[in-house]
């Protein structure tokens, strides 16, 4: 029996319509997606924010919403943690008392979640005197993290932080996040609006367009069909590659996909050491041949796995040890005959990729 | 003879505790049934909220005399309310301090629920979606969380409850009468005065008195509002 079971079907009053059947059985499932695309309403009404005029919620073994049989658990009984977009902490109290707010209905059930362990994974140890005026978006987010966790919920459903967050900030959200995950092992269901997200965190993932599902299954298959290859804005497609190995010589960093080497942008000396890195399938060039004499520092085998065609460009997916997809015009990929099995190379700038830790 | 030097003399004195009295309980006893009211039309969609709207509302336009003649019909022993009361607890309100408090808390309520409405709407219903979340349920989420983000407002509500409650004159004459020492106030006393020869002279004290409690819990009411808009909180 799957984890979560989501079925809904909703007309708004602004004329769209939300129609949407998932199953998930995995520990961190990801509904992406440009905005209006329904994703958020989606979480409102697995917590129960929101009753769609037809709609079923089943977590576990237990039925949370089935409008047909008229049953529909109130929030508070639903045991689960939202954290919303914009953290919504509650003004008047400090953080140790947001913290705490939800630890009533915790002592009632079995999942063990320590406050201690929480502050520590979550580092808000040393906020706990604060109220959240004096917070920054960051920290609101992690005190919201820690808040939804202590009450001991089974799904813990997290809307994307606020677009007014900078990238790296809202990258370092999901780190903290992938430590709950790894931690506490709670089903997590991750509302996105970018395609590297999706990749680094997700198991599965459910890719939305004006209500509606338009692909669904692990990132690499889902991300690949040509509704989000076919993307632009915030949505557009995007290259997340796994370091396997990074180190610092001489402030240079290089890392390290298998054994193909990795010329990295010079990144702050005081940072942490990157473990992803981030590239637009557009700075992605493809040779045949492994190219002497060009200013791109990267150039990394791979083998073609397919094409697809999405607005009027091909993108071709590549295995050099982890997936990558590149843009080429499809003059390009006429001119060089790309068929699946090819080997090419792609060049890349160090200063193409963006690193995240 | 005079108090306070020769600042008051005893009717006035008196007017002045009965006014304090009678705007302070009117105040306190209003303000649950604001909060209710207040927190109903800011949160709640149901049919014929229109009329909770304007039965609250009502006091607001309605002559106080008219106000004071209901409630007088009412609440008299013989009334359907006075009668009750007189038969269970064998209460008296009407001619009473207490029918006083009764006139104020009446007219005065509209201006309260007002002020406790504006900053329950004020409150982001978010805020309450995640207490429930969290596993609050409507009236612990209410207690912990709306009631302490409003209380900003709810003293702003009392203020104004109350300054209202110091000028009440037309419905607290028909409800509680005009005795000396019982439930003249501060408009009552001054209207006394003034009915008298040379009263009109007489009556400055008072005058000024009302001047300035009535500008003075405005004052307050002001600054709290203030606070409240650079504090970001309700």
């Amino acid at each position: 029996m799957a984890l979560l079971d989501f079925r809904c079907r909703h007309p708004f009053s602004s004329g769209f319509q939300l129609d949407v059947a998932f199953e998930s059985e995995h520990r961190f499932t990801t509904l992406f997606g440009p905005s209006g695309a329904g994703k958020t309403t989606i979480l409102s009404i697995i917590a129960g924010f929101v009753t769609p005029r037809e709609g079923y919620v089943r977590l576990g073994d237990r039925t949370l919403l089935d409008t047909d049989h008229r049953v529909s658990v109130p929030v508070k009984s639903r045991s689960v943690g939202v954290v919303f977009q914009d953290a919504l902490l509650f003004p008047h109290l400090t953080v140790d008392a947001n913290l705490r707010f939800g630890q009533r209905r915790r002592r009632k059930q079995k999942r063990v979640v320590d406050f201690g362990r929480v502050v520590e994974v979550l580092e808000v140890g040393g906020l706990l005197k604060r109220h959240p005026r004096n917070l920054s978006g960051g920290e609101k987010q992690r005190v919201a993290l820690g808040r939804a966790l202590l009450s001991g919920p089974e799904l813990l459903l997290m809307d994307e932080p606020m677009a007014s967050l900078d990238a790296p900030l809202k990258t370092r959200i999901l780190a903290y996040l992938e430590r709950v995950v790894i931690e506490w092992n709670i089903p997590t269901l991750y509302v996105s609006h970018s395609q590297a997200e999706v990749r680094r965190a997700s198991d599965w993932v459910v890719i939305l367009d004006q209500g509606r599902i338009v692909a669904r299954g692990v990132p690499e298959d889902a991300l690949g069909q040509p509704a989000p290859l076919g993307w632009s804005d915030s949505t557009r497609p995007m290259n997340l590659v796994r370091l396997d190995r990074v180190e610092r010589t001489d402030g240079q960093l290089k890392g390290w996909i298998g054994s193909q080497l990795l010329s990295l942008p010079p990144q702050a000396p005081s940072g942490l050491l990157p473990r992803f890195a981030m590239f637009s399938p557009a700075h992605v060039f493809l040779s045949k041949q492994d190219l002497a004499g060009v200013s791109a520092r990267n150039h990394l085998r791979g083998r073609v796995c397919r094409l697809a065609t999405s607005n009027q460009a091909i993108f071709v997916a590549i295995d050099i040890g982890q997936i990558i997809w590149a843009e080429v015009t499809p003059a390009a990929a006429n001119e060089m005959n790309l068929r699946a099995g090819d080997e090419v190379f792609c060049l890349l700038k160090a200063h193409g990729l963006s690193l995240v830790d | 003879m005079h108090l306070f030097g020769s600042l008051l003399t005893i009717e006035e004195a008196s007017a002045l505790r009965l006014s304090f009295q009678v705007a302070t309980c009117a105040a306190a006893v209003g303000l649950p049934f604001a909060v209710a009211a207040g927190y109903l039309l800011a949160r709640s969609h149901f049919r014929g909220k229109w009329l909770i709207e304007v039965l609250v509302n009502l006091p607001l336009v309605l002559p106080p005399v008219v106000v004071g003649y209901l409630l007088l019909v009412c609440f008299s022993p013989r009334g359907p309310v006075g009668s009750l009361l007189s038969a269970w607890f064998g209460a008296r309100i009407v001619f009473t301090w207490w029918g006083a408090v009764l006139a104020s808390v009446v007219v005065s309520f509209p201006l309260m629920v007002r002020a406790i409405r504006l900053t329950f709407q004020g409150i982001d219903p978010r805020l309450e979606m995640a207490a429930q979340s969290l596993g609050a349920g409507r009236l612990r989420t209410f207690l912990t969380v709306s009631l302490p983000l409003a209380r900003r407002g709810l003293i702003a509500g009392c203020v104004l409850g109350f300054a209202r409650s110091l000028g009440e004159f037309g419905a607290t004459i028909m409800v509680a009468g005009n005795i000396e020492g019982q439930t003249r106030t501060i408009p009552l006393a001054i209207f006394t005065l003034t009915n008298q020869p040379g009263g009109i002279d007489r009556s400055w004290r008072l005058v000024g008195l009302a001047v300035l409690l009535a500008g003075g819990a405005l004052a307050v009411s002001e600054w709290l509002e203030r606070r409240r808009s650079t504090d970001g909180t309700a």
